[in-house]
């Protein structure tokens, strides 16, 4: 073996110092978004009380009250200071407009948009990166071209006209169709027992679901075509092919393994984006998460909230991204381990 | 003289089972987006059970189709006619079941680039046990034991099994194609160019070990090389392949006695061309003890630090001392990563040394910007590749003035007077037809010799050319190595060359100096150093060449170490064959190589870093 | 200069379904400066509208009429100039400060230069959607703060892919060459990084401007843009506040969501073929 590789710490030592490396990075990031945060919501919109309350009937003794409990008069270190403190004991603040603790309305409302996030993402990750492998696999054929075009058009759809439409067809109905789904919401009221509730929940789903499924699949079909086209001119593939095996075995298990990292780096590269376009089809589709919780506090606007929600979506986000970084060595040998 | 066809071995008809393989007017041809581009044209071949055929032609001859061809491995791109018998089975016929029966239990195939053509996320093991997989039906278990029992055939450790490719290194990567290619015990195995980009003592290293483990064991062998030394050394027969078609076919002495067909000739006169420099300009004469004046560029204690990655350091250089008269031309050979790049580079100023000195004219360099600048006018540097040298985006012209735009000159007669002027002296003749000409447009000896133009038109006293030649086919190599023998004579040009290629060394230095591990370890006159070479590495060196007509010889095992994990004592003491021997030791000297690193040589020489020379000098 | 003589090289070998692309990107242009001609004020007042609201097509208003009773044809028109002023003014916003930070944190190397990495990869892995809105939701919502939201969220992806064109370009041998002859950072950038990363700045100004014209429709959507100025998001928000979706009234949602559609479409796909022009020609990297 290589000479190199005497003297190296031995290989459960270097995951660890790469696991540790990673989450330093994330923790940076994380403070990172805290400091943001405070300079989005307290220092940007100049006076946050006065942004809050714009055209809004209120009288002294309110505005008063609303000043102390933001402590919008302190000086801006001690802000910052009893924002952190207040953080660490996870304390998000008050909403505005509900007058409810944040990190109440959030607990409540984040279930949903698990569930609404979750199924999506499974569902696309399966079609979107099987299908992007074998449009790839016979780039030019009938498949591919028709594939990829209604890919491509999906992508520049909008999210939220796209769920206009499902809803206008499928919800509302258009001109003779009748309209077969929900137009809103999670529950139909007075439905009660376990399974009908159950049921009644999937079919609120099925519409909001389809529309992030259709743009997250559009994603990945795009993203692993063109990583499974970059492989498709390896010269191990010919290898393969001289060994003997048939045209899906080179493709199953040398071609496509070899996508998986630039896969993997470029869909988490854009976790953010699937939850913008969460953020948006639970607006469309009335749907009981963060989302439409976001939609709500921006039109207030209602600062606490929106920071609240602003830091939890965020920290989510990088979460998911220090669970992508750490996957990277299982799929690719050459990644760097520390 | 017919080629081909019956001067097969046996002269059999087609489909005797006496011919494992049987190429019958094979044409190929691949459909591009502008013409049709027609690869191999009517080609016969054939090689008998047990026989060593070697194919020899230059690059873009069509020998990796041919062995592409064999296997039915071209792309829908390419239509082929005619025949390929393998085995009793017309491989461009038969069903695609069968074609992948055949495939590899048949002939199988050492692909050229070994770290292109191994999976890089699948462990060596399981590639190696993949096609015994597929095509006995083994158990994991008997596959496994069947991989591990190659391995050790090719001389690897059982653990490489468990390794990613991008872990072994290029000579272990190289094994274990070997071992891959023999998982099925194939009756032909086809070697396209298994040495190339490998110094000497890999070369032969891995030529050892494939004849041994092919022909030793009665298999057929298709060598492809583009050196017909190589060939000539190791197989029974050789065709010659030029542009598509097999225009010679003979033993080698046959082939290499001069050969019947023009451009059999012709590919010849190229190789013995580069040796017969060496007589047609006249050698400059050697200087007595010590230069006269100030050396032109001198290294002086030289020591370059790589920092790596993973907190060790990299020594690439360590402890040089080189100098470089007016109108000398001096030779750095060694193996792959002895450090001469990083030598070349530092020398230039593009890596700032970590100790030591340099000095051109007697002043030393010094890494701010306007000393940098003015030593680039006088120390230029001329790189391996050609093609991607040169800036495909600028015309020659661009590439050219490209050095006087950077220091804003303004060359007496004007800029395209000076750019035709340096384009003649790098012997392009009519200079004003390249002016507008792209890179891509020229062939690569024209190419190397706009970058040498480039370089000369800021008028250096020192040109450092690191393996200049090395990926140009022979003529071209000939050309410009006679450029820079020209340039030494009629301008009193020096050059560094930095090269693996000892003939090439032979053929225009006037001085060579050898470097294993970031040290010099034997400098003098090129006669004595390549002819009569005191150091055991040299001599290790020049043994390893390949010499028409005898079988090579592996003379040095393993590899050299990793500079950051240097061995105590001499660093070329564990494969030292004067030590391994025993002979050192009864001289009374293997201790102090053991444990005594020698003193770095003096900059001219000749000298040698070895106990045992040193030794033997005195008694 | 180099660069410029790639772009006209590029520009000849584009394809038919690129050329179709830019002139659909022509004919909104077009649209968008004519739209004051052929569209009066009064077309567009909300107040003393035209025409009943939720009218299907007629002869009188070929697209019908919105929840206010504008004509839907003379809306969706009006809404290209808002599209195009704020897709175009953001991309410039974009790839200016993404192509500068590219360039600079591919060619030097330092600790500014890995701070500034850590930065472009912290924005990129931002939720852009969210970060926008809460942009123009603490600022009020507007032309500016929507320019500017979008603007600040989609520079770091060019940065990113420019950064690592300059980090190709400059390990290529000529480079070294350049650097041997004696080339300052200057000389470099200048004459091989900038021929070597206009091409990619062009395709990515392209895809920005498609991805530009989402969020600023999708921004208007939420709320977020300036309820006078017509635009196609705010009559899609207008139309599910007045329920427009549920009762099926299809001229409504239909011709603005197509029109961002086909414009997006229209952006990606010229985007596409310059690079799929570039792929084809003599300077393809070896």
């Amino acid at each position: 073996m290589r000479g190199s590789d005497r003297g190296r710490p031995v290989w459960p030592v270097r995951r660890l110092r790469h696991i540790g490396a990673k989450l330093a990075g994330a923790v940076t990031s994380q403070v990172a978004v805290l400091v943001a945060a405070f300079l989005l919501f307290r220092v940007l919109p100049g006076d946050p009380v006065r942004a809050m309350t714009r055209g809004r009937p209120i009288n002294a003794t309110q505005l008063a009250n609303l000043r102390a409990e933001l402590g919008v008069d302190d000086p801006l270190p001690s802000q910052f200071a009893t924002y952190v403190g207040l953080l660490l004991h996870g304390d998000l603040g008050t909403s505005f407009q509900y007058r409810l603790p944040v990190a109440d309305l959030i607990g409540a409302r984040l279930g949903a948009t698990v569930a609404l996030v979750g199924t999506a993402t499974v569902l696309a990750a399966v079609t979107g990166l099987w299908s992007g492998a074998w449009s790839a696999w016979y780039a030019g054929g009938v498949v591919d071209r028709v594939g990829t075009a209604a890919a491509v058009t999906l992508w520049s759809v909008p999210t939220f006209w796209l769920g206009l439409v499902l809803l206008a067809v499928f919800g509302g109905g258009l001109g003779p169709l009748p309209g077969l789904f929900p137009t809103g919401g999670i529950e139909t009221p007075g439905v009660s027992g376990f399974g009908p509730v159950a049921l009644d929940r999937l079919w609120h789903l099925t519409l909001p679901c389809l529309t992030l499924t259709a743009v997250i699949h559009a994603q990945y079909l795009l993203v692993m075509r063109s990583s499974v086209l970059a492989v498709r001119d390896s010269a191990f593939l010919t290898t393969a092919r001289a060994k003997g095996l048939s045209d899906a075995a080179v493709r199953r298990r040398h071609a496509v393994p070899n996508a998986y990292l630039p896969s993997a780096t470029l869909i988490a590269l854009n976790l953010g984006g699937v939850v913008s376009g969460a953020v948006v089809v639970e607006t469309v589709f009335s749907w009981p998460g963060l989302g439409s919780l976001f939609y709500e506090a921006l039109t207030v606007p209602d600062l606490p909230l929106l920071q609240g929600l602003f830091l939890t979506i965020t920290s989510a986000v990088i979460v998911m991204n220090l669970l992508a970084d750490l996957s990277y060595p299982l799929l690719d040998p050459r990644v760097e381990v520390a | 003289m017919r080629p081909g066809g019956a001067a097969g071995a046996t002269g059999g008809a087609v489909g005797t089972p006496l011919n494992l393989l049987e190429v019958r007017g094979l044409t190929v041809t691949y459909l591009t987006q502008t013409a049709p581009l027609p690869t191999l044209d009517k080609v016969d071949l054939d090689v008998a059970t047990g026989e060593c055929v070697g194919l020899f032609g230059e690059s873009g001859a069509g020998k990796t189709t041919l062995a592409l061809a064999l296997l039915r491995l071209l792309p829908r791109t390419a239509t082929v006619s005619g025949s390929v018998h393998l085995d009793g089975v017309d491989v461009t016929n038969t069903t695609w079941g069968r074609l992948r029966a055949l495939r590899w239990k048949a002939a199988s195939i050492v692909f050229q680039g070994a770290t292109q053509a191994l999976n890089p996320v699948q462990r060596v093991g399981g590639q190696i046990e993949e096609p015994i997989l597929l095509h006995e039906r083994s158990s994991g278990t008997i596959a496994r034991s069947r991989a591990a029992a190659l391995l050790r055939q090719v001389g690897l450790p059982p653990a490489a099994a468990g390794a990613y490719p991008h872990e072994l290194s290029g000579g272990e990567r190289q094994r274990a194609l070997i071992a891959m290619a023999l998982a099925c015990d194939p009756r032909l195995v086809v070697a396209d160019e298994p040495t190339t980009a490998l110094d000497t003592v890999r070369q032969a290293q891995i030529l050892d070990l494939i004849t041994g483990l092919v022909t030793g064991h009665g298999r057929a062998m298709l060598l492809i090389s583009h050196d017909l030394r190589l060939l000539s050394s190791t197989c029974d027969r050789i065709a010659v392949m030029h542009a598509g078609r097999i225009v010679e076919e003979g033993t080698p002495a046959e082939v290499c006695a001069g050969g019947r067909h023009p451009q059999t000739r012709a590919l010849l006169t190229a190789h013995t061309r580069i040796r017969a420099l060496r007589h047609r300009h006249r050698p400059r004469p050697p200087s007595p003890a010590g230069h006269v004046g100030v050396p032109v560029l001198a290294a002086d204690d030289l020591v370059v630090i790589h920092p790596a990655r993973r907190g060790r350091n990299v020594r690439a250089v360590d402890g040089v001392r080189l100098d470089l008269a007016a109108g000398e031309i001096v030779a750095v050979v060694g193996e792959s990563g002895c450090g001469k790049t990083t030598l070349a580079r530092a020398l230039v100023g593009m890596h700032p040394p970590t100790g030591g000195e340099i000095r051109v004219d007697g002043v030393p360099l010094r890494p701010t910007g306007p000393w940098l600048r003015a030593h680039r006018r006088r120390v230029q540097l001329v790189l391996q590749d050609p093609g991607s040298a040169l800036d495909p985006r600028h015309t020659v012209y661009d590439a050219v003035a490209e050095g006087l735009r950077i220091h804003r000159l303004r060359p007496p007669g004007g800029e395209p007077a000076a750019v035709a002027a340096a384009l003649v002296r790098a012997g392009l003749q009519a200079p004003e037809t390249f002016f507008g000409r792209y890179p891509q447009e020229l062939s690569g000896g024209l190419r190397q010799r706009v970058v040498i133009a480039g370089a000369l038109i800021l008028q250096p006293r020192v040109l450092i050319a690191d393996e200049p030649v090395s990926s140009l086919d022979a003529a071209a190599r000939a050309d410009v190595l006679t450029l820079l023998l020209d340039l030494r004579d009629r301008s009193g040009l020096a050059a560094l060359v930095i090269s693996h290629d000892l003939e090439l060394a032979w053929s225009i230095a006037d001085r060579v100096a050898v470097m294993y591990l970031g040290r010099i370890i034997e400098v003098g006159p090129a006669q004595q150093v390549l002819g009569s070479p005191a150091h055991p590495y040299t001599a290790a060196l020049l043994a390893a060449m390949p010499q028409p007509f005898t079988p090579l010889a592996a003379t040095l095992d393993g590899e050299p170490p990793r500079t950051s994990s240097l061995p105590g004592g001499c660093r070329f003491h564990p494969r030292c064959p004067v030590l391994l021997t025993g002979t050192a030791d009864a001289a009374g000297i293997g201790h102090a190589c053991r444990t005594v690193e020698p003193e770095p040589l003096p900059a001219v020489g000749p000298a040698v870093a070895c106990h045992y020379a040193a030794a033997e000098h005195r008694s | 200069m180099t660069a410029g003589r790639a772009m006209r090289r590029a520009a000849g070998r584009v394809d038919a379904r690129g050329r179709v692309a830019v002139a659909v990107i022509g004919a909104y242009l077009v649209l968008a400066i004519a739209a004051p001609l052929l569209i009066t004020p009064a077309d567009l007042s909300a107040v003393g509208a035209p025409g009943a609201p939720h009218l299907p097509p007629s002869a009188r208003f070929p697209l019908g009429t919105d929840v206010y009773g504008r004509s839907m044809l003379a809306v969706t028109v009006w809404g290209t100039r808002v599209s195009l002023t704020v897709g175009l003014s953001a991309t410039a916003v974009a790839i200016g400060v993404g192509a500068v930070a590219g360039i600079v944190a591919g060619h030097f190397r330092g600790r500014l230069v890995a701070v500034l990495m850590h930065v472009t990869d912290w924005f990129l892995a931002m939720p852009t959607l969210v970060l926008a809105a809460v942009l123009t939701g603490v600022l009020r919502p507007g032309a500016g703060p929507v320019v500017l939201a979008i603007g600040l969220t989609s520079w770091p992806a060019t940065a990113r892919l420019v950064r690592a064109q300059t980090l190709v370009v400059e390990a290529q041998p000529h480079v070294d060459r350049a650097k041997v002859l004696g080339a300052g950072h200057w000389h470099v950038i200048r004459h091989h990084v900038l021929a070597a990363v206009a091409p990619l700045i062009v395709v990515q100004a392209s895809l920005t401007v498609s991805a530009a014209v989402l969020t600023e429709a999708t921004l208007a959507f939420l709320g977020q843009a300036d309820p006078i100025v017509v635009s196609w998001g705010t009559t899609l928000q207008q139309a599910r506040d007045a329920g427009s979706v549920s009762a099926g009234h299809w001229w409504i949602l239909f011709p603005p969501g197509a029109a961002i559609v086909v414009l997006g479409l229209a952006f990606t796909e010229c985007g596409r073929a310059v690079q799929r022009a570039l792929r084809v020609g003599p300077w393809e990297h070896p």
